[in-house]
């Protein structure tokens, strides 16, 4: 409750351009204005220097990163080489607001798989590489208490709206988009480590994922090199990635996880790498299709691997894609959030 | 280039020395200011460069034809021309698509086709304010207010790289005169602009995120989700978020500013003590109000045709000032909810003071907030749903300790007397300059600490 005798507003909606005039106000020169930024620069960069080559490495190719890493990549020397970095992060790590990631890194999780699979030959179909209910063994359906919507920022709205379709009904809908991630870009997070968390927590029944807005890194390879985007090699190790947080969502059977494909970007210089990915997808959700349900994006919005802009929705041309031509907009994404309900009511009552 | 990221950090300490070195040779401190100010905008997308480009040469040539002509027809006719130009430019990259959705579905229920082609058009950054501007020195010089400047001073002036994407809307006359000199590197704001520039960083980075990512984001999202005093409490923290966000984007702005040598208008001055809409409108985003108040309530009329009209006008300027924040039908009610506020309290005239001061305090300030679920709200679907929630039972899930404390600064610190905060600044200057860098540095790297593994989310009215 503010004091009720607040003084009387004498303003007026002028500018104020004065305000800075006073002598009082203006005590410093130009030198100290250089030198205080050129020193506040200089304090970041050995305390912090890391940050700004991690930012470099986060950024797309283009002339900016390349400003960006020829500033970070000696600065990040340097504070490599000081301890000050480490108290920075001694002093301010408890005020991070990202959740401290549990269970194994990608780089371990391909480590201990390394030994496992058949020797010889390919490995054996078990019956877990068919979803029982398309062979006609009705399975019988779970109740939906809490679903997990995650991926990079692809995923988003595609969780508002499968939030607001769901929550009114009991759903407890967890929305946790990763924006600017990848599972080919672990440096950002490290999206083994994060399925693992995000199980732990939230304990999920079924699972969403829709990812693959920045991917096409490089990623280590079964010998540790590193491999390019996008031919098989790269798709294997996208798709034994892919592999591991399928595991991790699916609880060992107690939910499922629902992947959806990336539907085609407009520029055409994407597609090698949403082609890898979507087929790495299929190849990672082969063996365990009694808990993975992988949902063809591009057969609604890009039908014969062609950009659309606009699609018919109920008899009306509507645009279903952002201006950048990667995400969907809101009806886009409602449109794959009826796909996604779907595809839930056939596992789950709720 | 957001202002608190890695690119900032590295960009502006280069351009601040280069600026000062360069500043006593004016010709090539303009070209030189101007080319930094285009490589800031062409890191969001170097074909908006174009369109910046474009708006300063069309809107320079308008000036200059209506200078040299002494026929105030003709004079209102380019003017008129220009205007229609920027509002074109305005219309086709923001309005395109809510013009054919809206025209399409009223055709829709006649039965007829959709007679527009659906185009996608990216939203250039800062569009809104640069067309402002363009048109206050197009029309300033009509007016004969201000006298065309050399197309260099006009191309700093619109692409400025301290208010180039969200304000504050500066006046051609106030800031192409302070091109007309060197800057004097005697007398520099050096302690205000340091503090303004550490204020900005935690109102956004500390308080907005926080409140944006903890509490807004999850309720205006699925407000389904949660219940009535969780959705009361998540309209409040969105009225200290977009304070901190906008206000927060400002201060760094005018702080950059004051480091370079320049002054620009004040843009808030604690909104939410307002008695009233009318108060609230001298102390929200003031360079809007007035630029609102010069170029599109005075011309309709003002209040100079009667009672009626001047409740008319007062609705139109907000209905056409909520539209200008983006195409949706929640920004033209949020508008309109002003506009209606702002006539009802003209309507109401003197009776207004006889209500005690704080009991219009507290109806503007929960007005105000309640306008804000509005704005907030991408359509008014969601809109209905939130209010609708607001009258439900539920829980507290997302009142945390930290978040009412964050709350109850922003708004709390609103209410302390002016006078007592008045002379900050003063302070912040008679503290040695190195002191206080290295306290901003050592603020930065707490701010930075807060900041999620995702990065800063863009201020708010970067969509604008």
């Amino acid at each position: 409750m503010p004091d009720p005798q607040l003084p009387p507003s004498h303003h007026t909606d002028d500018s104020l351009m004065e305000r800075f005039d006073e002598e009082k106000l203006r005590r410093f020169s130009a030198r100290d204005a250089v030198i205080c930024t050129v020193l506040i620069a200089f304090l970041l960069l050995i305390f912090s220097g890391g940050s700004v080559r991690q930012a470099g490495e986060e950024m797309d190719p283009g002339t900016y990163r390349d400003i960006v890493m020829a500033v970070g990549e000696p600065a990040g020397w340097v504070a490599d080489q000081l301890p000050l970095s480490d108290i920075g992060h001694t002093l301010t790590g408890w005020l991070s607001p990202d959740t401290e990631l549990v269970g194994a890194t990608f780089e371990e999780g391909a480590v201990a798989g390394a030994g496992g699979g058949a020797v010889g030959g390919p490995s054996p179909v078990t019956p877990e590489w068919f979803e029982a209910g398309a062979l006609g063994e009705p399975q019988p359906k779970k109740p939906l208490e809490t679903l997990l919507v995650t991926g990079d920022s692809l995923s988003t709205p595609l969780d508002v709206e499968l939030g607001q379709s769901l929550a009114p009904d009991g759903v407890d809908v967890v929305r946790d988009p990763h924006l600017a991630t990848g599972i080919s870009r672990d440096d950002l997070v490290d999206w083994a480590q994060l399925s693992a968390t995000q199980v732990a927590d939230d304990e999920p029944d079924a699972v969403v994922i829709f990812i693959g807005a920045n991917e096409g890194l490089p990623m280590p390879g079964p010998g540790g090199e590193d491999v390019s985007c996008c031919g098989p090699e790269w798709a294997a190790v996208w798709a034994n990635r892919a592999r591991q947080l399928i595991v991790n969502y699916a609880q060992k059977g107690a939910a499922k996880v629902y992947w959806l494909t990336v539907p085609t970007a407009r520029d055409p210089d994407r597609a090698p790498i949403t082609d890898a990915v979507n087929a790495a997808v299929y190849a990672a959700a082969a063996p365990m299709r009694s808990d993975v349900r992988v949902l063809d994006m591009g057969a609604i919005f890009t039908p014969e691997d062609r950009f659309r802009n606009a699609i018919d929705v109920d008899g009306r041309e509507t645009i279903v894609r952002e201006p950048d031509g990667i995400h969907l907009n809101d009806a886009g994404s409602a449109l794959a959030a009826e796909e996604v309900e779907a595809a839930l009511a056939r596992d789950f009552d709720w | 280039m957001l202002f608190p990221t890695v690119q900032f950090a590295i960009f502006f300490p280069i351009v601040l020395t280069l600026s000062w070195l360069l500043m006593p040779k004016q010709r090539f401190w303009k070209p030189y200011i101007l080319f930094a100010s285009y490589v800031f905008y062409a890191a969001a997308d170097i074909r908006f460069c174009l369109l910046l480009g474009g708006i300063t040469v069309a809107n320079q040539l308008a000036a200059k034809a209506i200078h040299a002509s002494e026929d105030e027809r003709r004079r209102r006719w380019i003017t008129a021309a220009a205007v229609t130009f920027d509002l074109g430019v305005l219309g086709v990259f923001k309005y395109y698509g809510f013009f054919t959705q809206n025209v399409g579905d009223l055709l829709d229920s006649f039965g007829l086709g959709m007679p527009l082609p659906l185009l996608s058009i990216a939203l250039p950054v800062g569009v809104s304010f640069f067309t402002f501007q363009a048109i206050s020195y197009v029309v300033d010089v009509k007016r004969r207010e201000f006298e065309p400047a050399s197309l260099i001073d006009v191309g700093i002036y619109l692409s400025f790289f301290p208010h180039l994407v969200a304000g504050p809307i500066v006046r051609a006359r106030e800031f192409i005169p302070q091109l007309a000199s060197v800057r004097d590197p005697q007398h520099v704001a050096v302690g205000a602009g340091l503090g303004l520039i550490g204020l900005g960083l935690v109102k956004k980075v500390m308080i907005a995120d926080y409140l944006g990512r903890e509490i807004v984001d999850p309720a205006f999202g699925v407000p389904q989700a949660f219940g009535g005093p969780d959705l009361i409490f998540a309209a409040y923290a969105y009225a200290a978020q977009i304070y901190c966000d906008f206000s927060g984007y400002t201060d760094i702005a005018i702080g950059l500013a004051l480091l370079m040598g320049f002054i620009f208008p004040q843009n808030f001055r604690s909104p939410y003590r307002a008695l009233g809409f009318r108060d609230f409108w001298r102390r929200w985003h003031m360079t809007l109000s007035r630029f609102l108040r010069d170029f599109l309530y005075i011309p309709l009329g003002g209040n100079r045709k009667g009672k009626v009209r001047t409740y008319v006008n007062l609705f139109l300027t907000m209905l056409l000032g909520g539209l200008w924040h983006g195409a949706s039908w929640t920004f033209v009610l949020w508008g309109g909810f002003h506009g209606a506020g702002l006539s009802a309290e003209h309507a109401l005239g003197r009776r207004v003071e006889r209500v005690p001061r704080w009991l219009r305090w507290l109806i503007t300030f929960n007005l105000v907030v309640f306008a804000w679920i509005l704005f907030r709200s991408p359509d008014l679907d969601l809109f209905w749903t939130y209010v609708t929630g607001m009258f439900s039972g539920g829980g507290l899930e997302l009142v945390t300790i930290p978040a009412v404390l964050a709350l109850l600064a922003v708004i709390g610190l609103q209410l302390v007397p002016e006078s007592d905060t008045h002379g900050f600044e003063a302070r912040l200057e008679r503290i040695n300059p190195i002191v206080l860098a290295v306290a901003l540095a050592a603020l930065i790297l707490v701010v930075g600490a807060t900041v999620p593994s995702q990065g800063v989310p863009p201020f708010i009215y970067f969509a604008f």
